[in-house]
């Protein structure tokens, strides 16, 4: 029989030292800076039930998740998504708390990706939740925190890209297909697929709305989107949203000191819990998406409790890959080797510890000779021996 | 500045490319005497290009180590996900076809039918919104021979001018989807890199109205 003993599932990974070190470096960022903003921290469980992830707006595509069964044969998930686990964890626990709710997590998510592409089904993700209040000051503050945390990364080369999705519902409304028609449109425009797009709307010509349906992928970039976009949108519905959107717009220019922010308003996830503003963030040299949020209002009351919300995640792994293609960094060697002399066992042990007290990075040495411990520390790159008897000697390994 | 990454479909859809971008101008002397290289340089356009197989232009692209990629429909359908599908080049044409020996009944009967391809998904799809319960055999090569071998009761697959159908006995039952050659871009490389790739699209689209 084969046996999978000496291998990893396919889509996961180990990660080894540097690369460890530096995806939890990339996560205390995020976690320091959530916390520094007000937020708190939650952890929801691993495994979720099936039915969190499978009702109309929650719905997750089946065939992306990982199943499995609890002991009275019910379906469960693993954890595909951790917006979903924290509405519902704010609706049933936390909805007698004042508003609004900060919270942020740091956890995986487990996703059934395309196999052998190089994709992981094993993600990290970082991010925040605010939740109970609607307004364009916690859009803006929501934003903004995305787009700093991405500068705390990289400077200069990152994006952050603003749409919203009361645009296309508003527009796509207006067509009289069926909703197999109109998820259509949402696929074809979230590709930009325009040949297929002019195509499939053809048939729906005479409808105005159709036109600026057929323009919608295309409206992405700076400024001169919103003008473009001004000119095209008649009803007041949409011309509000645009309002929003320049003012959303110009103050993530002001946090953001111009240049990164950009608008793309043919932005239309697959996630239709999403109910007004979307954005996602981008770094130069990754080709992910590295970020992604948005508004949810009515994602809780499917829960219980109708408050509003809007939040961001950053797919750690993708920040850290793209960090590591820059620069490697590497894990620094321990800087006191302690040897004890035989029968100063503990007095080697107690200085090992007053040192870590002090901060030191040591390590013990299991030798049975101070020379042996002395080419240890050389081939470690462990700068000093301390050789612990009666009183204590620090050596100089040398390089 | 660093170079915008283009993978090309090896082959025929490559001379079709390389022929498009002398249209619009681009030196294509590395592309024209590439030896066995890979990667070629286009330099008075600041442009790489990636020789490569249908289906790895498709993952090249969607993990983003190449910015954009020239790939037929037909890989697009059967293998894509995360990209943006933005220009159909008119090039490489062809259908994806249900086709079965001549006269052979293939809707009648009770009997659960076996379809080769090289196409899985595609097949599938194709029959699932027909409601139509059917066993899906992937072949590699010629699938044209499953049927005459007996292996299988019809094939999908992309047909262009019929005539290797015609000469082994088979005929089209049912078209399912036109094909050609399509231009991909990565969605992190469109939004990073919208001041190089903009420009570039408008040209294609431009020349590919001249070939």
């Amino acid at each position: 029989m084969k046996q999978y003993d000496k291998i990893t599932p396919d889509g996961t990974k180990e990660l080894l030292f540097e690369e460890c070190m530096e995806r939890r470096r990339v996560e205390n960022i995020l976690k320091d800076l959530f916390f520094r903003h007000g937020y708190t921290e939650v952890v929801t469980p691993g495994l979720e039930y099936y039915d969190v992830f499978s009702k109309g707006s929650r719905h997750f595509v089946q065939e992306s998740m990982y199943k499995l069964c609890d002991l009275k044969g019910r379906l469960m998930v693993m954890r595909p998504d951790s917006t979903l686990p924290i509405a519902r964890m704010t609706a049933t626990r936390l909805r007698n708390e004042n508003l609004p709710i900060r919270l942020f997590y740091n956890q995986v998510v487990y996703r059934m990706n395309k196999h052998m592409a190089g994709s992981s089904d094993e993600v990290a993700q970082t991010g925040v939740e605010l939740i109970g209040v609607c307004s364009q000051m916690a859009d803006l503050e929501v934003i903004s925190t995305a787009s700093y945390a991405l500068s705390r990364f990289k400077s200069n080369d990152y994006r952050i890209e603003i749409g919203h999705i009361g645009l296309f519902q508003s527009l796509v409304s207006h067509i009289t297909g069926d909703t197999d028609v109109k998820e259509e449109l949402r696929r074809l425009i979230e590709q930009k697929n325009y040949a297929r797009l002019n195509d499939v709307l053809e048939e729906y010509s005479s409808i105005p709305q159709a036109q600026i349906l057929q323009r919608l992928p295309r409206l992405y970039g700076g400024e001169e989107v919103l003008k473009e976009a001004e000119g095209l949108f008649v009803d007041e519905e949409t011309r509000g949203i645009l309002a929003y959107l320049r003012t959303l717009y110009e103050q993530t220019c002001q946090c953001a000191q111009g240049g990164k922010v950009m608008l793309d308003l043919g932005l239309v996830n697959e996630n239709d819990y999403y109910t007004g503003v979307i954005f996602r963030g981008y770094l130069e040299g990754s080709g992910e998406t590295v970020l992604s949020g948005g508004r949810y209002d009515h994602l809780l009351r499917d829960f219980g409790a109708d408050l509003p919300a809007v939040g961001f995640g950053v797919d750690v792994d993708a920040v850290t890959k793209a960090l590591m293609q820059v620069n490697t960094p590497q894990v620094p060697p321990p800087q006191v080797l302690v040897f004890a002399r035989k029968g100063f066992e503990i007095a080697a042990l107690n200085f090992l510890r007053t040192q870590v007290k002090a901060g030191v990075r040591c390590e013990n040495a299991l030798c049975q000779t101070l020379e042996e411990a002395l080419m240890y520390a050389k081939e470690k790159h462990i700068r000093q021996v301390a050789h612990v008897g009666q009183t204590i000697e620090i050596i100089q390994a040398g390089e | 500045m660093k170079p915008i990454r283009i993978a090309l479909t090896k082959g025929r859809l490559e001379k079709n490319t390389v022929a498009l971008f002398q249209k619009m101008g681009f030196d294509c002397q590395n592309l024209l005497n590439k030896g066995r290289k890979l990667i070629l340089d286009i330099p008075n356009a600041n442009l790489q290009v990636v020789l490569a197989k249908a289906a790895d232009v498709i993952t090249y692209v969607e993990r983003g180590v190449c910015d954009m990629g020239v790939v037929g429909k037909d890989t697009i359908l059967e293998l894509g996900s995360q990209f943006y599908d933005v220009m159909d080049l008119g090039f490489g044409k062809c259908q994806f076809a249900l086709a079965a020996p001549k006269n052979s009944p293939f809707y009648e009967g009770y009997t659960v039918k076996r379809i080769a391809t090289k196409y899985p998904k595609i097949a599938t799809e194709f029959f699932e919104k027909k409601g139509m319960d059917i066993e899906i055999i992937k072949i590699e090569g010629s699938v044209e021979l499953a049927p005459l071998l007996g292996l299988s009761h019809a094939i999908v697959d992309i047909v262009e001018t019929g005539t290797t159908l015609k000469e082994n006995g088979l005929e089209v039952i049912e078209y399912i989807e036109p094909v050609s050659a399509h231009v991909i871009v990565n969605i992190a490389s469109l939004k990073m890199r919208k001041g190089e790739i903009e420009p570039l699209l408008q040209k294609m689209e431009q020349a590919k109205g001249e070939l």
